[in-house]
């Protein structure tokens, strides 16, 4: 009997170190993954494997797909998902949404004190070194008050389970969070391969975030407009994430525009449809910051609406999320999130921060250059995981590197201890068999005026290569179906 | 509806039906002239000429020898080649990126698989053994694609924009094909005695066309050159005529628009013009002068699509 | 390339000046160009000393002059042409009447060292974050050694001063050697610039030394021999507790005074460039130098 024959789980290695997200320290099967156990243990592996090469094959012809951007050229690659779903009950769901919730709205208030009175920072509660010597502080959005009062209206938060069974969270993403759409390709790809496992399992859905968003983008409308006209703005077809963008627009039911499409005039917005100009109130952007408007940011930049800005500071068109948020999610601010959420919310967090280690302090830099082979160390600024360098993966060269990296620019980078993410069975092409592979998790929070929603669900990120703890999709990571159960 | 995303829909329409267009005028001359009845019909030069003189690519000098396989993969899978049937693939695809959140999921799957059968194809074998496979793949995924746009979009202003697209270069290939093949017919007369009126390259045009059974059906005779053309360009019943598409242009740019008051300069108008006079044109008309009817109408193609831009894309 | 100039008279009132400015730009393209927007910085500032101010703007080819402000709160014009062009002028007049200031009429803090206090709080810091940060235009090179301290035994005014003469000597004033991109390390290097690279480098310095300090961009009245040249002139000014903002002139070596009249303030050149343009044309553009010589009215 060839090993594809098998029951699906016959070479799976339960790694005593690690957390598995389907098995107790005893090496029991949880309660929760017992019966989604018993249904895919009663096939071989070859029969798993082929559906999910037709699930893989369906994201392929459908389009569901990233550029890659390599030195010469581009292709295109979908990302890399199984057919095993992770699965989050709902008391740890509960934690983790009003958690998640926690986080974005502390957030949100932290904003408009920075663009306001910064009270928290003349209290001496975070450091003036947060906004002065941040690149994403824009001194445009001083004193501008967002419509409803909100900056992160989309906001996606990492969150890991440590061995210690706790979650943790990684980073606050509140510029451009991606990923949503895949959330709900999952879900729509595993009910058409395996939809017999949902009759076991009460699942909530995923597929209500548009209107979810939709809802909540029309709560923060300008003055003055009834019926709000909303659009989702990309950077164009050749974004990595333009997916996503155009998933957006069509199941919101809204235009998907790119600048050119907009032009904005008495400081108003319009959009040129081909009746002639239709006036715009609300505009989801996927276009970075300083891209919006090179009239106002980047002068060069062909990707904005000249004079957008303008608009915006009158009040007459709602950006989401609004400019200048990138200041808050700076690594460097999540190392004080748990005294953000204190000042601001009078709370203990719901979710845990990660100890940091700030390399502009001088005694943390000390620490941190000493010990750079058991840290995980970051840029502050960089997304995407990008630059990121994991101590215990390192060579003694690429230590010295690393450390040379970080006397040049101490305020660049902070460190972590290296967490050891929980790690769940994913099946791998390369040994036709199911691993254990590190996880983590993005939820999805909008904010509206007086209104809030979690996505019930988000992104499981797999980190695909065996032992590697970055799950970006951008360095190679792949995803999974994530129930949330109901109670 | 956005103005550039209109006049991507447009033009999504236009490469499909192009794209099809290409390959089965491709296909049908090359696969006829293996047994045509006189030999320069039979030629293999003949044929290729004949293939880039429809693509708009015409050797000025006829005495240059030809490579077959060059010139199957520079109409075919050249990506360097602006009309290559490969490119057309890859800008109806474009387009309908850009237009992704307008259209259907099932349409836009049909157009990616499109795509990528188009692009995956081997080169290797596509100028060797597999024009016929390449070819047919492609006409049936074009007659797919029509599916999809007729039965998984609502018939609204986006079905109508693909619509006008597709059927305003349906007739614009008709004619460039009429054109070649006229041309072709021009040069193979005399030869074997073979009469201009009865020559063998009316079959091969409406075969071209796909519509060499319904042609015989409505008139039971071998085709001549009056009969050939005034079923290709005249004949409103059949779906490949120039007179259908105007037909069908004519319908769709109702639904954009909707305004009731007369404007001589809408794009509405001009269709209608057109449109009537090609209805009341007869055959006798055309047959005089084919030369100066190609030309017209490819012009009054031409305005209607300028016209277009005008009014709908170019806010 | 769009080149501006202007023109700028003024007649002396007893106790108030009158001044007429006049802005010109001329832009040559050799290919049509249908998709172009500018915006315009180049409005005088209401302010106590800068009042009665009216503005006239036109285009050559009758595109839409837009009024609105920009990110910082500053008038602007935006034009975005909706027809076709190959050559396009813009020409803008104001009127304003200028109060006679007197940069010096202020009484000095008797304790120094208050002040000196003070920039150190805290809550100063935060209120005048962004004139106090190290911007592109204003970071002095790491490896430079400290250019000028404050002595902490004279005022910070008398400081600034010093400052203000310190850059005048360091510097020579040469049109030419820099442009809109050159930095602080260029001009500390070659010590040769324009009004913009003086203020930049005092801005620098005051920061360094705790000072908030702004680029100011303006127009010079240049009748009393002054250096500068038919571009807007820029200068700085400086933030002194009790006193508040005051107006140094690097590039003559003054206190800004009657002849500068102020359009905007910002971190640096960036926040405050006259003209900022997306302009889509292919084929080059030709730039066509135009003075204007605009008479002196008297009143």
């Amino acid at each position: 009997m060839g090993k594809a024959e098998h029951p699906i789980f016959s070479f799976y290695n339960k790694n005593p170190d690690l957390y598995d997200e389907i098995y107790t320290k005893g090496g029991d099967i949880k309660e929760v993954y017992q019966k989604l156990f018993d249904i895919y243990g009663g096939h071989s592996i070859k029969e798993f494997a082929d559906l999910n090469k037709k699930a893989r094959a369906s994201f392929f012809n459908q389009g569901i797909t990233f550029q890659v951007y390599g030195e010469k050229e581009s292709h295109e690659k979908i990302f890399p998902f199984d057919l095993f779903p992770r699965i989050i009950d709902a008391n740890e769901w509960d934690i983790i949404e009003r958690g998640s919730i926690q986080r974005s709205k502390a957030l949100n208030l932290f904003l408009w004190d920075v663009y306001h009175e910064k009270k928290i920072i003349k209290q001496g509660i975070v450091p003036l070194d947060l906004i002065s010597s941040s690149n994403n502080y824009l001194h445009q959005m001083m004193d501008l008050d967002p419509p409803g009062g909100i900056y992160n209206h989309i906001s996606g938060t990492d969150v890991i389970k440590h061995t210690d069974g706790k979650f943790y969270v990684l980073e606050d993403n509140i510029r451009c969070p991606s990923g949503v759409s895949y959330v709900i390709c999952n879900r729509t790809a595993l009910k058409r391969a395996l939809f017999g496992v949902f009759n076991h399992y009460q699942t909530h859905t995923v597929t209500n975030y548009a209107e979810n968003l939709l809802d909540l983008l029309e709560t923060v409308k300008p003055k003055g407009v009834d019926n709000p006209v909303c659009v989702v703005i990309t950077p164009g077809m050749f974004n990595s994430a333009f997916y996503e963008h155009s998933y957006l627009a069509k199941t919101m039911g809204v235009e998907l525009v790119e600048g050119k499409d907009l032009f904005v005039e008495n400081d108003f917005v319009y959009m040129k449809t081909i009746r002639g100009p239709l006036k715009v109130d609300v505009i989801y952007r996927r276009v970075d910051d300083l891209f919006i408007d090179p009239l106002e940011f980047k002068p060069n930049s062909s990707l904005g609406v000249p004079g957008l800005f303008a608009a915006y500071k009158k009040g007459n068109v709602t950006l989401a999320n609004a400019p200048g948020t990138g200041v808050a999610d700076d690594k460097a601010v999540y190392t004080y999130m748990p005294q953000i959420i204190k000042y601001y919310l009078d709370e203990e967090p719901i979710l845990s921060n990660v100890h940091t280690y700030h390399c502009s302090r001088p005694d943390e830099l000390k620490y941190v250059l000493e010990h750079v082979h058991e840290l995980v160390v970051k840029p502050v600024d960089e997304a995407g995981g990008y630059g990121i360098s994991i101590g215990n993966r390192l060579t003694k060269n690429e230590i010295e590197k690393v450390k040379k990296q970080i006397k040049e620019n101490p305020r660049k980078y902070v460190a972590q201890p290296i967490m050891s993410l929980s790690v769940h069975p994913t099946y791998i092409d390369e040994s036709e068999s199911f691993e254990q592979r590190h996880i983590d998790l993005r939820t999805f929070t909008v904010l509206g005026k007086d209104k809030e929603f979690v996505l019930k669900g988000g992104l499981t990120r797999v980190a695909l290569e065996k032992g590697n703890l970055v799950v970006n999709s951008s360095q190679g990571g792949g995803s999974k179906d994530t129930w949330v159960l109901k109670k | 509806m956005l103005a550039r995303v209109a006049n991507n829909l447009f033009w999504m329409g236009r490469y499909i039906e192009r794209s099809e267009h290409i390959a089965r005028y491709l296909n049908v001359n090359y696969f006829s002239s293996l047994d045509a009845p006189n030999k320069l019909s039979q030629s293999r030069q003949f044929v290729l000429q004949s293939m880039l003189y429809m693509v708009g690519d015409q050797t000025e000098d006829l005495s240059v020898e030809l490579n077959e396989e060059d010139v199957l993969y520079k109409i075919g899978l050249d990506i360097d080649t602006s009309y290559s049937i490969i490119n057309n693939i890859k800008h109806a695809r474009e387009n309908a990126n850009s237009a992704r959140d307008l259209i259907s999921t099932e349409l836009y799957e049909s157009i990616n698989k499109f795509y990528h059968f188009g692009l995956n194809y081997p080169v290797g074998s596509f100028v060797k053994n597999g024009l016929y496979d390449f070819t047919v793949n492609i006409t049936e995924i074009t007659a797919v694609l029509r599916g999809k746009i007729r039965g998984t979009l609502l018939h609204n202003e986006v079905y109508a924009l693909i619509m006008m697209g597709m059927n305003i270069e349906r007739a614009t290939q008709i004619t460039r094909i009429i054109n070649a093949k006229y041309n072709d017919a021009l040069k193979a007369q005399g030869s074997y005695g073979d009469k201009f009126s009865k020559s063998f390259e009316w079959t091969t045009l409406l075969k071209c066309t796909e519509s060499y059974d319904m042609m015989r059906r409505l008139y039971k005779k071998t085709p001549t050159s009056i009969s050939t053309l005034e079923f290709l360009i005249l004949n409103p019943n059949c779906p490949r005529s120039v007179m259908n598409c105007l037909n069908q242009v004519y319908a769709h740019i109702l639904i954009l628009d909707t305004s009731k008051h007369y404007n001589k300069n809408s794009t509405a108008f001009l269709v209608g013009k057109t449109r009537s006079e090609y209805r009341y044109k007869h055959i006798e008309e055309i047959e005089d002068n084919i030369q100066s009817f190609i030309e017209n109408i490819l012009n009054s193609l031409g305005q209607i699509s300028q016209k277009m831009e005008m009014e709908y894309f170019n806010h | 390339m769009l080149e501006h100039s202007f023109n700028l008279a003024a007649c002396i009132k007893p106790m108030s000046l009158e001044y007429f400015i006049t802005y010109k730009a001329e832009n040559h393209y050799e290919s049509m160009v249908n998709d172009a927007h500018w915006q315009f910085l180049i409005i005088p500032e209401h302010n106590i000393n800068q009042e009665f101010i009216t503005v006239d703007f036109k285009n050559s080819i009758d595109a839409y002059n837009e009024h609105s402000i920009n990110g910082y709160g500053f008038k602007t014009i935006r034009v975005q042409p909706k027809s076709k062009f190959k050559h396009i002028t813009f020409e803008a007049s104001f009127k304003l009447i200028k109060n006679n200031v007197n940069p010096f009429d202020f009484e000095p803090n008797s304790d120094i060292a208050i002040d000196y206090q003070k920039v150190m709080e805290l809550d100063f810091k935060v209120d005048f974050e962004p004139f106090l940060r190290q911007t592109h235009y204003t970071s002095i090179p790491t490896e430079t050694k400290t250019l000028f301290s404050f002595d902490t035994h004279k005022s910070i005014f008398e400081n600034l001063q010093a400052l203000n003469q310190w850059v005048f000597e360091k510097i020579y004033y040469a049109p030419e050697v820099t442009d809109v991109y050159t930095t602080l390390d260029q001009i500390i290097k070659h010590r040769q610039g324009v009004c913009q690279d003086f203020t930049h480098l005092f801005c620098a310095l005051a920061r360094q030394n705790h000072i908030p300090a702004r680029y100011i961009s303006g127009y010079l009245h240049q009748g009393n021999g002054y250096f500068g040249d038919s571009q807007m002139h820029a200068w700085a000014e400086a933030y002194i507790p009790n006193l508040g903002w005051i107006g140094f002139d690097p590039t003559n070596n003054i206190l800004a005074n009657n002849s500068h009249i102020k359009v905007a303030h910002g971190k640096d050149y960036n926040d405050c460039s006259p003209l900022r343009g997306v302009v889509y044309a292919s084929g080059s553009n030709e730039t066509k130098h135009s003075v204007l010589v605009s008479h002196q009215q008297q009143q």
